[in-house]
């Protein structure tokens, strides 16, 4: 597909709804990004993601990655692709100044990912968990780690990866069985498997940093007996000079649904060097510095998919001919009207759009408390951006699925074939339902930790930021109702989970899907009001009226599902539907 | 085998097929033992015979060298088993060698075969539908020429309609048709997408061709309908080639074909001119088949991820270990995975209901004699022949997709067999018109035009199980009885709305499937629930009819209420979609 960078809705919510210059204004690190920056950061990285990752989408898909003797091959052009990305300095986008990277805030980080999310998520993911990488690292290396490691990481000569999954562990990670041997020298010895490391093993970098979820001889049983490790490919000096290779090897890649060029790798540690970063046992809750940040980029992966969904099926519904419209002929000097005259396909269009400029806005929303966290030092916007995180993680892959479904629906027969590329779009995007803890984890995440734990009082915070006086008029009574029923239904069940420790995982799901929903229609109006004598003006209020009057609604099903009792989901005798 | 036990639940149980087939027909030997004897026989073939060649049918696909497709290994094999079972003719008339059964057995044999290999089962699929339309519409000698080997399976069908420019829009179909001197036709066109148009498990292949004849007028009146096959009755290869089979997401196992006509020689049927009404017999009857295929693959979808959930260990349950003797307990413990796992139950369960309910009503109006009673099954049929094939469908997709959800990570990679199911079903919601063409057809066509009469006929059935759940599952007579009032105001409100606006039919009609499709499995769980209830007072297997209540009860609970949101969706009309302006529904913003 010919990708277009959204440009102009980026940019709209930077400066209209977010108007994140003038926020970062007093904030002396953050005082340079100004908004001639921002367009700038914006344009260029919707021209790498056009020119640079684009191109090689279809080929990521239908030649796929290769191993041979332990070592994968990635898809033809993929190296001199990632070399270019990389030497743009994507990688260390938002990271940290005093190695290399450039301390910009996260939300231009959202912004980024997202478009390079949509234009090719096979390549991209071997710098998503390079970020992630470098990130852990410098949340809880040593000094001289991160002396080493960052730079290179953020500039994509070295690549990272996460191992935590074994074949018999994969949610629980509390069961793994890797093993770490001291050693005298104050090294570690590795020994375990690892499956679905992604970029565990490829040919774009000269080192990679495998972060490893391993325990200790006299670890305690569980999450907590859990340390992490840094296991480089190639061992390497102080000053990264790479030598001999570690036994760290891949057995084998997936064969899987999408991402064909993403390399899948079970991975074999055989007494391989680690070096321990952070506390021993203890690394669980370093690798989830990691992991929430990789859960909020997997969201943009979602959010990129509904990107590249709206740019096939708006397109294909312009140019396809076919049926005249129920209200007469649209397009007389052809045989049949664009698609976009029937009804239905509107409603999927407009779908698509209000999942694709409304996640955006959310994701905006996320980047922004994170930065308010991390360079204003605001705890309150820290609570929010853990409250959010799982919300992003979900709804943003939930609706990136949905909307590429939709858009091969709009494509008919069409789009069931490989050439056109839209069902690639549903394969590639089924991933981020699962990955980084599935999206059933993140409601078991909302419900139980970041909402019901405090009896619902970050969410109420949250809420009341949210002030119906920032919408556009017609808004408000519908979203002021939506709130009410939110915060109804999360009233009851703090009551209720009390007596039935069933019930948040019983209607976790419905219950995320909710809270997005509500936040969605808050952003929506939100966007109507801002956009008010902007280009943008007639689009994001007629979107808004298709959100209120046609999505919105499902917070009644979703609200009325919640009521019920967790007895209809455990009472049924499990053996009974075997 | 769970699912046997489920089908014969609906088939005995809460439809009395047996009973309806010895009522219509006065033959009563399709009792029950015959219906289980043929089932088992049916199911040990698909077992055996096909699903070890599904997995193949993926991987390895079907190839074409020099117009000649070579189907996956296996699959030969696996048509001959179909051939030897006696199991093409199945349904046609014995006259012609088949065995005259009920359709409802065909649907049987369908559901099964689906489950086990879903691109497998399209080629015979094929040929019940060119079975069908020369039954009903062929003439005596066409029948004599083409029956009797399509109902040994000896010979497939096709159905070509669909080309490059002309997909749901029919009536831009461009295949032209010449009379020729000894009254045959010649056919001359290029067809895409056609299942099963070229292939190696048969002697010869009979398409059924939709194309123009000269001087017909434009649009969907001016299509007629031939008979091309591919050897003609001379034994000489006519001109029908296949140039390319299509890379596809699913149903490797099947050709997709482009076919070229090149004045091919085919035999007109029916009455020129009235292709399209023959079309539309055959692809009624497809659709149904259509439909089931979406509860067939959940089905699949629903064996593979239960047995994940008990065997796969990942956590604690929250109220204290289940499996203290393991590292953690199986995931079924876990509500949110329960919640996947009867969710899909009760969409497999809820929408074989349905599928046979439909097929009882095909039943019903071929063999009764009964004018009201035949009448009353058109109407029924009419109405849910829509909403089966597009709500059954969605339904299939959505529920293979909480199936993978449940195998995690193990779900994405190929060799767990699952999301072959996802790539495999998605094209239910595509092919024999699409979900948005099914949900026009019913809100237009059978509720609209007909005012309702399959509604009406629809609406004392709901009012009857809300009284006979009255005493045991009151909050299930009460939801009932409110939709049984909700579902005809909302069509009239619609239809009120559309007689100043066309465009607001097309704005409701998606919603308006879903609104019907949750309204009909309420109806149809009550049913099953009141019926359970029933059978253990009557001394059945208590365990297991628990679990049909159970199943009900969570319907009501989690499912049912997004009929909430298609009401108020579709009752929002259709302003805040049509009154956008075009450039809001473009690319480059």
């Amino acid at each position: 597909m010919d990708y277009q960078p959204p440009e102009r809705d980026i940019e709209f919510l930077l400066n209209r709804v977010f108007c994140l210059a003038e926020e970062w204004s007093g904030t002396p690190s953050l005082e340079d990004f100004t908004a001639d920056v921002l367009s700038a950061v914006v344009a260029e990285g919707g021209r790498v993601a056009r020119e640079v990752l684009a191109p090689l989408n279809r080929i990521a898909d239908t030649e796929g990655c290769r191993w041979v003797d332990g070592a994968v091959t990635t898809p033809p052009g993929f190296k001199s692709a990632f070399s270019e990305f990389a030497a743009g300095g994507w990688l260390g986008l938002s990271g940290n100044p005093d190695f290399a990277g450039q301390g910009m805030p996260k939300t231009l980080g959202c912004v980024v990912e997202e478009m390079f999310w949509a234009a090719n998520p096979s390549l991209y993911l071997y710098g998503t968990l390079s970020v992630g990488a470098a990130l852990c690292i410098d949340s809880h290396g040593t000094p001289s780690q991160k002396q080493v490691y960052l730079p290179r990481l953020y500039a994509g000569t070295w690549t990272g990866t996460m191992c935590l999954t074994e074949a018999h562990a994969g949610t629980d990670l509390g069961i793994i069985r890797t093993r770490a041997e001291p050693r005298p020298d104050g090294t570690w010895s590795i020994t375990g498997t690892k499956i679905f490391i992604t970029s565990g093993e490829h040919d774009l970098a000269a080192n990679i940093i495998h972060l490893v979820l391993a325990r200790l001889p006299d670890a305690p049983g569980g999450t907590r007996g859990i340390s992490l490790f840094i296991v480089p490919k190639y061992l390497h000096d102080d000053s990264g000079q790479v030598g001999k290779r570690n036994p760290a090897s891949s057995g084998s890649i997936e064969h899987k649904m999408g991402i064909h060029g993403s390399a899948t790798n079970v991975m074999n540690f055989d007494g391989a060097t680690g070096y321990l970063i952070g506390e021993a046992n203890a690394g669980l809750a370093c690798m989830f510095t990691m992991m929430n940040y990789e859960r909020l980029s997997v969201g943009l992966q979602g959010l990129g998919a509904s990107e590249a969904a709206w740019q096939f099926a708006s397109r294909y519904a312009r140019e396809r001919l076919q049926s005249r419209s129920p209200s007469g002929i649209q397009n007389p000097a052809a045989a049949a009207d664009p698609l976009l005259v029937h009804p239905d396909v509107r409603r999927m269009l407009l779908t698509i759009r209000a999942w694709t400029e409304g996640g955006r806005a959310f994701a905006m929303l996320v980047g922004r408390e994170l930065d308010r966290s991390k360079f204003q030092g605001n705890r309150q916007a820290q609570v929010f951006s853990e409250l959010l995180t799982p919300i992003a993680k979900a709804f943003l892959t939930d609706k990136g699925f949905e909307s590429a479904v939709l858009a091969q629906q709009i494509y008919g027969g069409h789009g069931y074939i490989s050439e056109w590329g839209v069902e690639q779009l549903v394969r590639d995007s089924r991933i981020a339902q699962i990955y980084e803890g599935t999206n059933g984890v993140q409601a078991m995440d909302l419900i139980g930790r970041k909402v019901l734990r405090d009896g619902g009082t970050t969410l109420r915070a949250f809420l009341a930021t949210l002030s119906p006086h920032d919408l556009t008029e017609e808004f408000r009574a519908a979203f002021n109702d939506g709130i009410n029923r939110l915060l109804r239904t999360t009233e009851a069940l703090a009551k209720r989970s009390a007596q039935d420790v069933n019930l948040p995982g019983a209607v976790a799901t419905d219950y995320l899907e909710l809270s997005a929903l509500v936040i969605f229609a808050w952003l929506w109006g939100r966007m109507a009001e801002t956009a008010i004598g902007t280009p943008l003006a007639e689009s994001k209020l007629q979107t808004a009226r298709f959100y209120y009057a046609r999505l919105l609604p499902r917070i009644l099903s979703l609200e009325a599902a919640i009521a019920a009792s967790s007895d209809v989901v455990m009472g049924p005798d499990p053996a009974s539907f075997e | 085998m769970a699912s046997l036990k489920d089908m014969q639940f609906v088939i005995h149980d809460l439809f009395d097929a047996a009973g309806l087939f010895h009522r219509l027909t006065g033959d009563d030997s399709m009792d029950r033992a015959f219906i289980n004897s043929l089932l088992d026989e049916a199911h040990r073939y698909t077992e055996g015979a096909i699903r070890p060649c599904n997995r193949a049918g993926d991987e390895v696909g079907c190839r074409l060298k020099d117009g000649v497709v070579t189907t996956p290994p296996g699959f030969r094999e696996a048509y001959r088993g179909f051939i030897d079972g006696g199991w093409a003719g199945l349904l046609g008339p014995v006259e012609y060698g088949g065995q005259d059964l009920p359709a409802t057995f065909g649907l049987l044999l369908e559901e099964l075969m689906c489950t086990a290999n879903m691109a497998f089962s399209m080629y015979p699929g094929l040929s019940r539908g060119c079975v069908h339309a020369l039954m009903k519409h062929g003439s005596e000698e066409h029948k004599r020429m083409f029956l009797p080997r399509l109902l040994t399976g000896e010979w497939t069908g096709t159905m070509c309609l669909t080309e490059p420019q002309a997909g749901s829009d029919v009536g831009l179909a461009r295949t032209r048709a010449v009379v020729r001197a000894d009254g045959t036709w010649s056919i001359t066109g290029t067809k895409i997408f056609i299942s099963a148009g070229e292939h190696d498990l048969s002697d010869n292949i009979i398409h059924l061709v939709l194309a123009r004849t000269e001087g017909s007028p434009a649009g969907t009146r001016g299509i007629s309908m031939f008979v091309v096959p591919k050897f003609d009755v001379d034994g000489s290869r006519n001109k029908v080639t296949c140039s390319a089979i299509e890379n596809k997401m699913g149903i490797h196992g099947n050709a997709t074909c482009v076919l070229n006509f090149e004045e091919a020689r085919g035999y007109l049927v029916g009455a020129e001119q009235h292709g399209m009404k023959y079309m539309f017999t055959m692809m009624n009857s497809a659709r149904i088949g259509v439909g089931l295929q979406g509860v067939s693959l959940a089905q699949a979808g629903f064996e593979l991820s239960s047995a994940y959930a008990h065997e796969r260990l990942q956590m604690r349950s929250l109220s204290g270990p289940k499996a203290p003797d393991k590292p953690a307990d199986p995931i079924v413990v876990h509500p949110d995975v329960r919640r996947m796992l009867l969710s899909q139950r009760a969409f497999i369960e809820g929408g074989r209901a349905l599928a046979y309910f439909a097929s009882q009503c095909v039943d019903t109006l071929l063999l009764s004699s009964d004018v009201q009673e035949i009448q009353r099954s058109q109407d029924l049929l009419d109405f849910l022949t829509p909403v089966v094939k597009g709500f059954l469908t969605e339904g299939g997709f959505a529920s293979v997709n909480d199936a993978l959800q449940i195998f995690g990570g193990h779900g994405y990679i190929r060799e767990s067999g699952i999301e072959q199911l996802v790539r495999d079903s998605r094209i239910t919601l595509i092919y024999e018109g699409t979900t948005q063409i099914q949900g026009l057809d019913l809100l237009a066509r059978k509720v609209l035009l007909t005012q309702g009469k399959g509604l009406n006929r629809l609406l004392p059935e709901l009012s009857q199980v809300a009284a006979s759940c009255d005493a045991q599952f009151p909050e299930m007579a009460q939801r009932l009885r409110a939709i049984a009032e909700e579902w005809p105001a909302i069509s009239l409100q619609i239809g009120g709305k559309a007689m100043q606006n066309p465009d607001e039919v097309g704005s409701a009609a998606v919603d308006y499937l879903f609104y019907s499709g949750y309204a009909l499995l309420a109806w149809l769980w009550a049913r099953m629930a009141v019926c359970a209830g029933d059978r253990i007072l009557d001394g059945g297997e208590v365990d297991y009819l628990a679990g049909k209540i159970d199943l009900a009860r969570f319907y009501y609970a989690r499912i049912l209420p997004r009929l909430n949101a298609h009401r108020d969706s579709m009752l929002a009309g259709g302003d805040s979609l049509m009154n956008v302006h075009a450039s809001v529904l473009m690319a480059n913003r």
